[in-house]
């Protein structure tokens, strides 16, 4: 069984069959072939109760939020106010790129978002100020996978979701990770620049005036962090809730900074549609399949096979994370998190690991596949922004931060109370 | 034809203009929720279900416009390495295969919608909605889909019999192919222009 399933879902996503299709007729084939009655009768009902999930309702809000803020300016604000703040390191905007994008993910719940509202801002930065061009551009994209693992985080709705982990407290999971890799990101940069100092430009005059002055600019995402993580701790709110309060928020800073305009809602609007149809249509079909695979016992079975492996929990956890490491290089993370978290956790959870720090290291994982070759959707996104030169310029500048990933995964192990001990302070 | 596809075009647009309206009026009533619950310990009852309801709604009817964009993802790291026959089948496939799984979930919907009707069944908040009417909306917005669907997959092949691969990869294949491929036209063109004497 297990074989088969492999078999038939490398195939369709080899031939590039659209990823929900592909698991839907992955779901309907299996259920033709080992199910004992027809699965595909409770089609209609999955189908309905997964489209009108209230949880899942955060999804298209998030969107939207990070479709506002990308038109309303803040970022290019918030951008020049933390080059103001932090000249002084070997490595100078580099470090306010990696900052501005550990702010702008704790008010976005997508690492794309973030890689593309910060590296519009940044990139005509690297001919002015003579950066290396290619750290400069790793910075954006690592820097920007920040924005599924600081809260808020669609990712973390969907893994919620999927194996029914409390949303908040994998929001806290994940804040205190989230600054050490921004931090460790930093150190990166600050490392790379003292070992080869031709890899940092020139710096930008600052003065305690300008700096001053730049303060306000970094009210609005404060504004909007509070509005969506604040109102959920203050119990005003539940994770869907705080999201659409943060569509609020935003809302009104765009306003504020006057660039609400009807054609920046109607952009924000198509784009937000576009974005939610295509990752429901992948909810919709996963759930079917994870309909079936449990219905056919395929997960009874990968559990029986994994625990003949004999495997101690360390050897499970190290496979799984090399598991995702190769597969993160050649798919997109949503489509591999939904494939993949419906049996992988359980497995996990069984052996004994918490299912709070499973959903941080998987996110941690996520972020990895976004910056690896050749399929991370970050380097295309910031090659995208770039519009020129080679795509390996982009690859060759985030490896060292793909280096800086993984100590990250081995602190989570080593150290699992850095995501554990905020959620297990705040619930007591 | 072309008269079909604007029409299908309109659609599709529509399509994602209902959903935003009902995505952006959910916001709205979630906001007026919690700050009635915060101020007035009073509720409007049932915001969360009206969510549930325009996310179903909004993703049926947006589903179209999405595959018009062609924005559903598709994995192409090998796929750009086959040739132009064999991508074409892809996409072909493809297509038909997404188009051919939520036509099915569409059909097991006017189930649901069946039963819901049959049965007369209110949703459980104070509200009492008869579920069939979000349903029905929810199954004509799949149905809608699975039509202009089945018209880009008839506009596709009508381009390639046409003898117009570049056409069709446009209107189905993956984005990166396709800037590939203006990629190529340009270059061809470039290369053309000094021989034309501009």
């Amino acid at each position: 069984m297990i074989p088969v399933t492999l078999l038939i879902l490398l195939a369709l996503l080899a031939a590039a069959v659209p990823v929900a299709a592909a698991l839907g007729v992955l779901g309907l084939a299996l259920g033709e072939i080992y199910a004992r009655f027809p699965l595909s009768l409770a089609m209609g009902e999955l189908a309905w109760s997964t489209s009108n999930s209230f949880l899942l309702v955060a999804i298209p809000f998030f969107v939207l939020l990070g479709e506002i803020l990308l038109r309303s300016g803040m970022a290019e604000r918030m951008y020049a106010a933390l080059v103001q703040w932090m000249p002084w390191l070997p490595g100078g905007l580099m470090h306010s790129n990696i900052v501005a994008c550990a702010l702008f993910a704790a008010t976005s719940g997508s690492s794309v978002a973030t890689a593309a509202t910060i590296g519009t801002v940044a990139l005509g930065e690297v001919e002015r100020r003579g950066y290396n061009e290619r750290l400069f551009l790793g910075t954006i994209a690592a820097g920007g996978t920040l924005g599924i693992l600081i809260p808020p985080s669609i990712n973390m709705i969907v893994y919620g979701v999927l194996t029914e982990t409390s949303i908040p407290q994998l929001y806290l999971a994940g804040l205190l990770p989230g600054v050490v890799l921004a931090l460790l990101f930093s150190l990166t940069v600050l490392v790379a620049c003292l070992l080869r100092p031709g890899l940092d430009g020139t710096r930008i005059e600052t003065s305690w005036e300008g700096r001053r002055r730049s303060l306000p600019d970094l009210v609005p995402p404060l504004f909007i962090f509070i509005a969506v993580i604040g109102s959920i701790y203050a119990g005003l709110a539940t994770a869907t809730e705080s999201a659409a309060l943060g569509v609020l928020a935003a809302l009104a800073v765009a306003a504020w900074r006057r660039s609400l305009t009807l054609a920046v809602v109607r952009e924000a609007i198509e784009g937000t549609m576009r974005t939610t149809a295509m990752i429901m249509a992948i909810l919709i079909a996963a759930y079917f399949l994870n309909f079936v695979i449990t219905s056919i016992g395929l997960t009874a079975q990968v559990n029986n096979y994994v625990t003949s492996l004999g495997l101690s929990p360390m050897g499970l956890l190290i496979a799984v994370v090399v598991f995702y490491l190769i597969l993160g290089m050649f798919m997109e993370t949503l489509s591999m998190m939904v494939a993949t978290v419906p049996i992988i956790a359980p497995l996990m959870i069984n052996a004994g690991f918490d299912p709070v720090w499973l959903g941080v290291l998987i996110v941690v994982l996520m972020e990895t596949a976004m910056i690896t070759p050749p399929v991370g959707i970050n380097l295309y996104v910031v090659q995208g922004l770039r519009k020129r030169g080679r795509i390996d310029d982009v690859i060759i500048g985030t490896a060292p931060f793909v280096l800086t990933m993984l100590l990250m995964i081995a602190v989570l192990i080593f150290w699992p109370d850095i995501a554990l001990w905020l959620p297990r302070s705040a619930s007591r | 034809m072309r008269a079909i596809t604007t029409c299908v075009d309109r659609i599709a647009r529509a399509g994602v203009w209902l959903g935003g309206a009902l995505i952006l009026l959910a916001v709205v009533l979630i906001g007026i929720d919690v700050v009635l619950r915060k101020l007035f310990s009073a509720s409007i009852g049932g915001a969360d279900e009206l969510a549930g309801y325009a996310l179903a709604i909004g993703t049926a009817w947006a589903l179209a416009a999405a595959l018009l964009d062609r924005a559903h993802i598709r994995i192409d790291s090998l796929y750009l390495l086959l040739p132009a026959p064999l991508r074409t089948f892809c996409d072909l496939l493809g297509l038909a295969l997404f188009v051919g799984f939520f036509a099915l979930v569409g059909w097991h919907g006017i189930g649901v919608v069946q039963q819901s009707w049959a049965s007369g069944s209110r949703s459980q908040s104070a509200l009492e909605i008869p579920v069939v009417v979000p349903q029905l909306l929810w199954a004509i917005g799949l149905g809608t889909f699975v039509v202009i669907g089945a018209v880009l997959f008839l506009t596709a092949v009508g381009r390639l019999l046409a003898g117009d691969r570049a056409g069709a990869g446009r209107l189905i294949g993956t984005r990166s192919a396709q800037e590939e491929i203006e990629e190529d036209l340009q270059a061809a063109e470039a290369r053309r222009m000094p021989a034309s004497g501009r």
